[in-house]
């Protein structure tokens, strides 16, 4: 994010966009790959926790304990994502915010 | 995560403490069974606990975490203890004395056995309730 911002103020003020864009995309793209590996994570737990409540109600699994604590990993797992999610709209916002 | 090593550890102790209680039940059952496929009066059965290395993810598979064991039920072993000889002439299983061979099971044992299993499976949904408590808690820095 700092290298975003001081990319303009060190280029040229007539050719912004050219040293905005390489300086942005580089963490921007970072983040939104490691945003969407996590996303991915989060949904695989999600359904792993989906196809332990399946196999519970069609008789495969017998314990209810494995099913309950893949169940609280998906809810602990969405939960940090809705978290992240937030810092990342509020650091957007307050990106937004700024007076230039 | 680290909340995961906790539930995977608390979850093996469920896992045996449910066998447990599954040992017990079929104990008291059969506290009255004289015959059995085997031949002779049931036997009692109890488990036996052996800790187990927990397969941790590989980044966090380090010195510390190497300690750190679960449990799990490697055999049902049956009780040595002979059976206990009831005298009744009239029932099926007696032999030429008159006694019956019964089940050397006895059911306060059990019971006190069952709140001890029950008492471990509560400790252990406790554990896994609060890793998850400290890790609600840990999402709520910044907010």
């Amino acid at each position: 994010m700092i290298n975003g911002i001081s990319g303009p103020g060190s280029g040229p003020l007539s050719s912004p966009n050219p040293t905005a864009a390489t300086g942005a995309t580089t963490p921007a793209q970072g983040f939104g790959e490691s945003l969407q590996a996590m996303l991915r994570g989060v949904n695989e737990t999600q359904l792993s926790g989906d196809q332990a409540i399946e196999r519970l109600q069609s008789g495969s699994v017998q314990n209810l304990h494995e099913v309950m604590i893949a169940v609280e990993e998906a809810e602990v797992s969405l939960r940090m994502l809705v978290q992240l999610r937030n810092r990342a709209v509020t650091a957007y916002e307050e990106i937004m915010r700024m007076q230039i | 995560m680290d909340i995961l090593n906790t539930f995977k550890i608390s979850g093996s102790a469920l896992q045996a403490q449910s066998l447990r209680l599954n040992t017990i039940s079929s104990n008291l059952a059969n506290v009255e069974t004289t015959s059995t496929p085997e031949g002779g009066p049931y036997k009692k059965k109890s488990v036996y606990f052996q800790s187990t290395p927990i397969n941790f993810q590989q980044h966090l598979n380090s010195e510390l975490h190497r300690g750190l064991q679960g449990v799990e039920v490697t055999k049902i072993v049956e009780d040595p203890q002979p059976p206990r000889l009831v005298y009744n002439p009239s029932h099926v299983d007696a032999n030429e004395q008159g006694y019956v061979a019964m089940p050397n099971i006895s059911v306060l044992e059990e019971m006190v056995d069952m709140m001890s299993a029950t008492r471990s499976y509560q400790a252990n949904v406790t554990s896994i309730k609060m890793a998850k408590r400290m890790a609600l808690k840990a999402l709520e820095i910044g907010r």
